[in-house]
């Protein structure tokens, strides 16, 4: 199909068209379930996505000692606003089986949320930096994971999964084998993972969505907080 | 000044040596280069790389390639090195006797016997009764420890078998601690009913009741007849850091000998030998045999296809008839090769015999005077054939500074090592003898169970590290290096290769202790044997004391560790050896290359 000026501009003529007509009769063009989600209209004269939690009183989290440790350090919105991964998998799930992993191999497991930054490589790097072992992990909430060492530039990590949407729990699972691995030593199998090129494009919205509500729940006044899930 | 080239054409490097004759007849080396031999040595194609190899000498001296006046090839021996594996044993488990692995992970330590059940069906067990329970991957370790905890208060359970890879997590949730064995991938085969040993051993120890014929005895309460029975299994455990051991009426292991033929030499006797005599068999029988005309293997077993298949792939590139083609020498050397065992449960594997053997091709002649003529097409320069290989290498030896005749040369090259001895009054005694480099990847390929020959190459080239932390490396040799900028997170815990200017790492997991060992043991099966066995033949009277100096040339004799190995094994006869260094800067390379240009002088 050739394209060209003309053709652009009777495609645009044909939406302005369209969406004079559904101005007309308001309520009918969005079906109703998709307003929570994509909802523009809902947003309308908000300045936020989601009401700020508050963290007040929560413990900041320590420096630790224990050469076991491998501290996860879990997103602002990790199990609060945000209850499932970009693809749906529920986030108490995914928290359950990397610390799985990490006990599997016989090393310890430290949650924090950090509130700092919702940038995975610094999330990582600031729970290994924490960690008693010098390894940790970063979540976000949508999903996305790298295992971190203290001493490593942000973004020179020990593992990176970039395509949140093409994880299951058997890979979560594997995160949490493979970072303790790094705490004994051990020589380490980079985890398989399945690339599909489109998941960016497909995805990129919700990731984008996702992302401001976490960025939303920063408190950098709080840094790291020791967290044991929402009460 | 007229410039004269001398070219080598080897098995896989092709060395050219480039010298300019004054008109007063003064002599000088000016440079020197080496290639990948293009093609099977000996063929046509091997003129692309020889036309490469030309070029870049050339080039060091600023020379365009038709400033050449001559180009002098070696006499090529018509010996080409060829290498094949066979294994000779097999073990089956049959009736799933045993499960025998090292799981990176079990949980609890020590033995434990009871009645195997599955974890379905432990709502039917009986108090009193121990019982060992098999867990298939449909429980979650919350799940199957949930369950367990349910039912330790009144049934006995002993131990656990699991098939996922969660024996740490199901022990941490249990309220009573047992021996547990995990990642058993065939668990369904698991035999309910059935009377079973368990044993897990604590972390860097192995296991030591069911790796002991008696203390399996002791456990499933055998008698003597039985305890003979089951050796084979104790045997087959040794080492393994958990085991399961399970009394069923007829199974056992077993290893199986593989009919894997046999040899016939033909020489000043004909002598037949079995594979199954092993290495030590086949080469006293070589040797018995006296000179060899050829060999052959029996027909239609595996050794006797592998002998055919070298001489028909012989055949092709001499263009020869398949008759024309005899195997002048073979190099036995035995070995083990781990192969997963048929039966298992938990893809154990096993250590079978196996002989790797090396075979030495004659042909009646290579077309050198072929290469040489599209050589001279091709360039416009004169090109001939001159000199055999070994005269020639012995003249580019005696290049090394501090040599003297009488002067022995050992060419340690991929596919053959060649030895020869140069007399003071100019007589030259050579022999070829099979197996060298190409044989040592072999054995470390195939002992080390890896996947690809590459990295058995790089293992046999380079020195080795762990890379411990991300920012320092423990050595072979036991001593650390530190480095200032963190290591590539991707070599974090590997074995890696030191090879100049960056590292490779070994995908497999294989201790660098046990690497070293292969490697070593490899190297010294091969090229001591073969050095001991080639020098003999070509020394006066067959004497190792007559010869005063063994200089080593050819690619192996550039590896970090052959050439001390071999002065180990000569200075017991005192012999000066070491590793050569032609015209004091070429190191062990070059030799024949020197050989023919000096020779064009002589």
């Amino acid at each position: 199909m050739e394209i060209n000026e003309q053709l652009i501009r009777a495609i645009t003529n044909a939406v302005v068209e369209q969406l004079k007509i559904n101005n007309a009769q308001p309520g009918t063009a969005v079906p109703s379930t998709m307003q929570g989600q994509s909802g523009t209209d809902s947003l309308a004269g908000k300045t936020r996505m989601r009401p700020k939690r508050s963290y007040d009183g929560a413990v900041k989290a320590v420096q630790g000692t224990d050469p076991k440790e491998v501290v996860i350090g879990v997103g602002a919105a990790f199990q609060t606003e945000i209850n499932a991964t970009i693809c749906g998998i529920p986030l108490d799930e995914v928290l359950r089986n990397v610390q799985a992993g990490i006990e599997e191999e016989g090393m310890v497991s430290c949650v924090v949320k950090v509130l700092d930054t919702s940038d995975v490589a610094f999330m990582a790097l600031q729970a290994a930096k924490l960690s008693g072992s010098g390894i940790g992990i970063g979540i976000q909430s949508k999903g996305t994971t790298v295992i971190h060492q203290k001493d490593l530039y942000p973004l020179t990590n020990l593992e990176l999964f970039p395509q949140a949407p093409l994880m299951d729990l058997e890979t979560y699972r594997k995160i949490g084998r493979n970072a303790a691995r790094y705490v004994k030593g051990e020589k380490v199998t980079p985890i398989e993972c399945t690339n599909d090129p489109m998941v960016r494009a497909k995805f990129q919205v919700k990731a984008a969505l996702m992302h401001i509500i976490e960025t939303e729940q920063l408190d950098p006044e709080k840094g790291m907080i020791i967290w044991e899930g929402a009460k | 000044m007229k410039l004269i080239a001398g070219v080598d054409i080897g098995n896989s490097t092709t060395e050219v040596c480039i010298g300019g004759v004054e008109e007063n007849g003064a002599f000088r080396f000016l440079s020197s280069a080496s290639r990948m031999t293009t093609g099977t040595k000996g063929t046509l194609p091997n003129v692309l790389g020889i036309k490469a190899a030309l070029l870049e000498a050339m080039d060091k001296i600023r020379q365009p390639l038709s400033a050449l006046d001559l180009v002098r090839l070696n006499e090529a021996a018509p010996v080409i090195g060829d290498t094949a594996m066979e294994t000779i044993t097999e073990t089956i488990i049959t009736e799933s006797s045993m499960i025998g692995h090292n799981p990176s992970t079990p949980a609890g330590a020590g033995e434990a016997v009871g009645e195997l059940i599955s974890l379905d069906n432990i709502w039917k067990g009986k108090p009193g009764v121990p019982y060992i329970v098999a867990v298939s991957n449909r429980f979650s370790y919350e799940e199957a420890a949930a369950r367990l905890n349910q039912h330790m208060p009144d049934l006995d359970v002993r131990g656990l078998i699991l098939q996922s890879d969660e024996a740490v997590l199901v022990e941490n949730r249990l309220s009573r601690k047992i021996p547990i064995v995990d990642e058993v991938r065939h668990i369904s085969k698991v035999p309910e009913g059935k009377q079973a040993a368990i044993e897990v051993a604590l972390p860097g120890t192995s296991i030591r009741m069911l790796s002991n014929p008696y203390g399996i005895a002791t456990l499933l309460k055998l008698n003597a007849d039985e305890t003979k029975a089951v050796t084979p299994i104790a045997k087959s455990l040794v080492g393994k850091r958990s085991a399961v051991v399970i009394r069923t009426p007829h199974g056992n292991i077993r290893e199986n000998v593989l009919p894997a033929g046999e040899i016939t030499f033909r020489g000043d006797r004909d002598l037949t030998v079995n594979i199954d005599a092993g290495a030590d068999g086949i080469m006293d029988t070589l040797k018995s045999a006296g000179e060899i005309r050829d060999i052959d293997g029996q027909p239609d077993t595996n050794v006797g296809n592998m002998l055919t298949r070298i001489k028909t792939s012989m055949a092709d590139v001499a263009k020869a008839h398949d008759s024309e083609i005899r195997i002048t020498d073979i190099l036995a050397v035995d070995t083990l090769a781990p192969v997963e065992i048929s039966g298992a449960l938990a893809g154990e594997t096993c250590m079978e015999k196996a002989v790797g053997i090396a075979a030495m091709v004659r042909t009646q002649h290579l077309p050198m005077q072929k290469i040489a003529e599209k050589l001279e097409q091709e360039l416009k320069v004169k090109a001939v054939v001159a000199g055999v290989e070994a005269v020639m290498a012995s003249l580019g030896a005696l290049t090394t500074p501090g040599t003297r005749l009488p002067l022995a040369i050992l060419d340690m090259g991929g596919g053959s090592t060649d030895a020869a001895v140069l007399e003071a009054d100019g007589q030259v005694c050579t022999t070829h003898q099979a197996g060298a480099g190409e044989l040592v990847s072999m054995l470390i390929q195939t002992e080390l169970g890896l996947h690809s020959r590459v990295t058995a190459e790089q293992i046999k080239k380079y020195p080795m590290g762990k890379v411990e932390s991300l920012f320092h490396m423990r050595l072979e040799n036991g001593s650390m290096e530190f480095f200032q900028e963190s290591i590539d997170p991707r070599y974090y815990g590997h074995v890696v290769l030191l090879a100049p200017g960056e590292m490779l790492k070994v995908e497999e997991d294989i201790p660098m202790e046990r690497i070293l060992e292969v490697r070593r043991d490899a190297k010294r099966k091969v090229f001591v044997r073969n050095a001991l066995r080639a020098l003999e033949t070509v020394a006066p009277d067959h004497d190792l004391r007559k010869i005063p100096n063994v200089v080593l040339v050819g690619g192996s004799a550039e590896d970090f560790e052959i050439p001390e190995m071999l002065m180990e094994a000569l200075s017991e006869y005192r012999i000066v050896c070491g590793r050569g260094n032609i015209r004091g800067t070429e190191g062990p390379r070059n030799a024949v290359a020197t050989g023919l240009l000096m020779s064009y002088l002589a």
